[in-house]
């Protein structure tokens, strides 16, 4: 499941949104440019005066002062302007983008959890990062150097067009020449610039696999297999490299030639135009030397186009984001009571392949109940559907009578939260990772949570306390502390009721069995739904539902499962080692 | 077209670099393309003296054409302009073609290094460096240090056509050639001071924008956690604060960026000023043709192009130089353990594995488990009957220290699969048996031995589907079992398996349990486990506490003999 991408339709909008908002500032650095452009026109109008003088015999010591000073104080006055205008551009990219990224990510924290869910986080990270680098570029430099070529070359155009509009016609042969040859190029160039970056990324991750994977490579001994396949990958960056350059050698010494051939076609138009009496000699050379001037912006509007197209792409990703809709009403009935109930509960990840067949349960306030059952039976939809992130495809899933699908976030999350054995720490201090769950908590309530969950201790003992910076960039701590700081995330956000998918599978059982203890504590008097892989955890609770192939095969406490010798006592028995069954 | 230089890449052997220091190892890079970069800098240099020398045929077209009234001169100076336009086009596209070929030689030879090594290195390397800054290196330094063999053919043309235009007008003003020839460097060096205010700046944008885009990933890394529990204003909030300091770190680059670029404008500016002033002086004295005029006009202000094409080429080989020292930083990083020098030749049979220092002893042909009380203790024992740390002289293969062994002997004989083994990305089937040594029958057995047939089921093109970078496509518990499945297969003389199931249910691991012994054929195993399912599937148990065996026996006798044993293994309560 990918997330939706934004039409050209909902981009452009944005676009508009966009720049409408940044109006003021846009039009003074607009208005900049346009009086740098106007600047680094008049030099070469003052050469075709000077030209003229001199052809006509006229020049004098103080017209070369008045032409040559007045190019001098253009070409600085040039410099200056463009020193301002650059220095709004940059600045004005960076406000842009950082609204844009702002934006982004308060879209992103909005997702609907079942979208979240759905979607996973490979998309979404490789929009983060890769589609908001790429869009970086383009909003920072591409398209203000874009618009500023525009406003150039048309500015440009006008000059030439003031001097000579007779004379100007000759420059127009370039254009056709450019038009084709760049759409030609940008239609088969962009697919091979796709295939280089996408060859990129594959080098990077062989690279990645190899240096994380280290141990495993040497001790399957197989440094010669992964070296060889990075240098594959390396071919086939080379090959798409090969091919973008097949392209650009077509495409720009086209472009390269029109310009040339502008310039000779205006010198020779112009030029036999002074000959026959229709034009000055310093008109031809105005407009000969805005020929060439004018070859500059047009190249940079042609060579940012392949940028632009890239940020567009990036930009529908983005924007795409914030066009799913929350599924979640505003506001909705408090349920009555805490009691959860799922009644004849059927769910499907695809159509006609149900997992779950028909599941009816019902768990009251404060007790603990364990779902076992082997991989795929479905025990992990079930908590899915009793953490109300998904809805069932028919039949209920209640708590006090309201549907936990269709409850207001904050609310459900007063009832319910799953706990998955997904911890994960953000970067931020060990105050700030548990703050998340009660924004408004004090430190002493933070505190009393990392004690109920034994965590007290040794978060004291690291470098700066509470204060210590955690995560991916800070102070690493153990997957066993991590799996903690989530239950103290839980103690204070406080709901009634905490459905623990495995939370505690993929730790070393003998650290497990600490967290559980101190767990326990933190559950008292809360309602436990506990999905488990290990059987221990069966042991402790009140009931215990076997669910097998979508239905619950067996429900009851633990000594009446085990009494029953059905399926829960064969597992119990091989764990404890009394007579192995196991089949 | 590509009859020149073309050759395919990567190159089969990158060679040994020269890894002294960043420069010899940029020299060493130059001296493996010394004749591509010659004739690179070739066309670059025709095409910026081309593009100088269109203005000598412009200036003679107004000359000896315009002002003379001569069509014919006209035509014939601007058919120059056009064949000049033209060779400067096909120099241009040869240069380019040769500077991406540079380019990617230095870069890829670069990459093959930083991959062979990192490849062949072992653990020391990302013990040392982490494995985000590898691939960083090969995704960013390796291109940088490709950057300035990139550039390095325009920087030739630059210097060419500023040499060329000086000339040029010293053969008509001594003046105005000297200001020329020594102007544009003094000018350019002029810039010099304004890089350093960029490249902190740019330097402190990028590591705030590094922070922001790590906060951005982890947001979303931890995103079900916070829709689940809450905290996303507080994260919006930790994001815009930082996203605005990313915003204020930009903003200080925007004045010396444009102060980079204002100058670059600025100092060409100053010279065609007084170039024209001097040549309008001339032109009233009649020394000089208007045309000539345009044409000083024409070089002066086309003296721009040289001088940023030299200011980029400092910049990139500033960079280029960044970039080499942070690949010398891993090419330097030597592995741990080495071969000896005179290695002793492998057994034909290998009787037995013993550890001296904590006791453990692994006969041929048998299940052995080791019990530890952390699993650090396992892995630390683990390291060493694998040699996968340097001192070894006391564990003993057929009582011969395995530290005199040929170090591909021992890893081709005793595969160790570590606690948490990677898979790698490529087609399943030669991902479980790498080095293709048996049969998609015998693949499909140790597959259900393994209980992982339900993942092949899942899978649409069963063995031959591609397995996805770290095989990410699969669960935990399916990874585990996947690389469980890997490590039978290389039906390894000794296989030490750490904690082969500690992340798949009690159900399969019953199952896996069941069928080692039979999937391992009387080869011998090792497995360091707490789990009672495989414990009392293994023909001897060894208890290892703080580093030495404290009991030995089966699980059976273990659970009655020994309490500590029951603590660990059946979790009660002492």
């Amino acid at each position: 499941m990918q997330l939706p991408v934004a039409n050209s339709h909902v981009v452009l909008a944005y676009a508009r949104v966009l720049s409408r908002q940044h109006r003021r500032p846009l039009a003074r650095m607009l208005a900049l440019y346009a009086l740098a452009a106007v600047m680094a026109l008049i030099p070469a109008w003052a050469i075709g005066q000077i030209t003229d003088f001199a052809s006509n015999h006229q020049l004098s010591a103080s017209k070369i002062s008045l032409y040559v000073g007045t190019l001098f104080v253009s070409s600085l006055a040039y410099a200056v302007l463009t020193f301002f205008a650059r220095r709004r551009s940059y600045v004005l990219g960076e406000t842009v983008f950082a609204q844009l990224r702002e934006e982004f990510l308060a879209s992103v924290l909005a997702l609907p959890l079942i979208e979240v869910e759905r979607a996973g986080t490979g998309d979404l990270l490789s929009r983060t990062t890769n589609d908001m680098e790429s869009l970086s570029r383009t909003v920072r430099f591409a398209v203000p150097e874009w618009l500023v070529a525009i406003l150039q070359a048309v500015l440009t155009l006008i000059a030439m067009l003031l001097v000579s509009p007779l004379a100007t016609v000759a420059s127009l042969v370039s254009l056709p020449i450019l038009f084709f040859s760049t759409r030609h190029y940008l239609r088969y160039a962009t697919p091979g610039y796709r295939r280089e970056r996408i060859s990129y990324a594959t080098m990077s991750g062989s690279v990645a696999e190899t240096a994380e994977g280290a141990r495993t490579v040497d001790a399957h001994r197989l440094g010669e297999r992964q070296s060889t396949r990075i240098e594959e990958n390396v071919r086939e960056s080379f090959y798409s490299e090969m091919y973008t350059l097949l392209m650009r050698m077509v495409w720009f010494p086209t472009v390269e030639g029109a310009f040339a051939i502008a310039v000779a076609a205006t010198l020779a138009w112009s030029g036999w135009l002074v000959i026959n009496g229709h034009l000055s000699l310093g008109a031809a050379t105005t407009v000969t030397l805005y020929v060439v001037q004018i070859n500059d912006p047009l190249d940079r509007i042609v060579s940012w186009l392949d940028e632009l197209q890239i940020g567009q792409t990036a930009l529908a990703r983005l924007v795409g984001v914030s066009v799913v809709k929350d599924d979640r009403p505003r506001a909705g009935p408090e349920p009555t009571n805490d009691t959860i109930t799922m009644t004849d509960v059927r769910y499907a990840y695809r159509e006609g392949h149900d997992v779950l067949n028909g599941i009816t349960l019902t768990v009251q306030p404060g007790e603990r109940l364990a779902i076992v059952g082997p991989s795929g039976a479905g025990k992990s939809t079930i908590g899915r559907l009793l953490a109300g992130i998904d809805a069932p495809r028919s039949g209920s899933v209640r708590v006090g009578e309201v549907e936990l699908a269709q409850m207001p976030l904050t609310t459900l999350r007063q009832h319910v939260a799953l706990v998955t054995q997904e911890h994960h720490i953000f970067i931020g201090s060990v105050h700030d990772n548990l703050a998340l769950a009660h924004p408004e908590a004090s430190v002493r309530a933070i505190e009393a949570a990392l004690d109920a969950v034994d965590a007290l201790e040794w978060v004291n003992q690291l470098p700066q306390g509470l204060e210590t910076e955690l995560g991916t960039t800070g102070y690493q701590i153990t997957p066993a502390q991590a799996q903690q700081l989530a239950l103290a995330r839980l103690v204070l956000s406080n709901p009634h009721t905490l459905v623990l998918d495995e939370a505690t599978a993929l730790l070393d059982p003998r650290a497990a069995r600490h967290l559980e203890r101190s767990l326990s504590a933190v559950l008292h008097g809360r309602t436990v739904i506990a999905i488990a892989h290990r059987l221990h955890t069966a042991h402790d609770a009140d009931r215990v539902c076997v669910v097998i192939d979508g239905v619950v095969a067996e429900l009851g406490t633990h000594a009446e499962l085990v009494a029953l010798n059905g399926e829960y006592a064969a597992l119990w028995s091989s764990w404890r080692n009394e007579k192995p069954t196991v089949s | 077209m590509l009859h020149l230089p073309y050759r395919e890449l990567p190159v089969g052997d990158p060679g040994t670099p020269d890894t002294g220091s960043p420069l010899r190892y940029l020299a060493w890079l130059a001296r493996h393309q010394k004749w591509l970069l010659s004739l690179n800098a070739l066309f670059g240099i025709g095409w910026m003296v081309s593009q100088a020398l269109v203005w000598a045929a412009v200036g003679a077209a107004i000359d000896h054409g315009i002002q003379r009234h001569s069509s014919a001169e006209l035509f014939k100076w601007v058919a120059v302009v056009i064949a000049l336009g033209l060779f400067q086009a096909g120099c241009g596209a040869l240069r380019h073609q040769l500077a991406v070929t540079n380019w990617m030689s230095a870069t890829y030879r670069t990459i093959q290094l930083i991959g062979r090594h990192v490849a062949t290195t072992g653990p020391a390397l990302t013990d040392e460096i982490p494995a985000g800054d590898v691939v960083n290196t090969v995704a960013a330094d390796a291109m940088r240090v490709g950057g300035t063999f990139d550039s390095f053919a325009r920087f030739s043309g630059a210097i060419v056509a500023w040499i060329v235009v000086s000339l040029i007008l010293l053969s008509t003003s001594v003046q105005l050639g000297l200001i020329v020839l020594l102007g544009v460097p003094i000018l350019g060096s002029l810039t010099v001071p304004l890089m350093k205010p960029l490249h902190t700046t740019q330097a402190a944008q990028r590591e705030a924008a590094g922070r922001l885009a790590a906060l951005g990933s982890d947001t979303v890394a931890g995103l079900r956690i916070l829709r689940g529990v809450g905290g996303e204003e507080v994260f919006l909030r930790n994001y815009r604060v930082q996203s605005q300091k990313v915003r204020v770190a930009g903003t200080r680059i925007a004045a010396p960026q444009a102060g980079l670029e204002s100058g670059q404008v600025l100092l060409p500016a100053i010279l065609t000023g007084v170039v024209t002033f001097l040549g309008a002086r001339d032109v009233m004295n009649g020394s000089l043709q208007p045309g000539q005029l345009v044409a000083f006009f024409g070089y002066a202000s086309f003296l721009t192009t040289p001088l940023r094409t030299a200011i980029d080429y400092l910049i990139m080989s500033t960079r280029a130089y960044v970039g080499a020292s942070k690949v010398l930083r891993i090419l330097k990083i030597q592995p741990i353990v080495t071969d000896p020098e005179h290695p002793v030749a492998w057994p034909n049979e290998l009787a037995r594995l013993e550890d001296g220092r904590s006791g453990v002893v692994i006969e041929r042909g048998q299940l052995v488990a080791l019990v530890t009380d952390t699993p650090d203790h396992a892995a630390v024992l683990v390291d060493r009957l694998g040699r996968f740390v340097a001192d070894t002289d006391d564990v003993l293969v057929n009582g011969v220290a395995i530290s005199s062994y040929a170090l591909a002997d021992v890893r081709s004989h005793v595969i160790v699969s570590e606690i948490e083994p990677r898979l790698f990305s490529g087609e399943l089937r030669y991902e479980l048996m790498p080095h293709g040594l048996v049969d998609d029958e015998r693949i499909l057995d140790v597959l259900r031995a393994t209980s992982s047939l339900d993942v092949l089921d899942a899978l649409e093109d069963g063995l031959s589907t591609t397995v996805e970078e770290r095989g990410r496509g699969f669960s935990g518990g399916q990874r585990q079992r996947l690389s469980l499945a890997r490590a039978i297969l290389t039906n390894a003389d000794v296989l030490i398996l750490v904690d082969p199931t500690s992340a798949v249910d009690t159900h399969t691991e019953g199952r896996i349990a069941a069928r080692l012994r039979d999937v391992r054929d009387g080869h011998t195993t090792l497995v360091a486990t707490s789990s009672p399912l495989l414990l009392e599937k293994m023909d001897v148990v060894f208890v290892v506490l703080d580093g030495h065996v404290t009991a030995h026996g089966t699980h059976d006798e273990l659970v009655e003999q020994s309490s500590t044993y029951r603590q660990i293994v059946l979790r009660e309560e002492s």
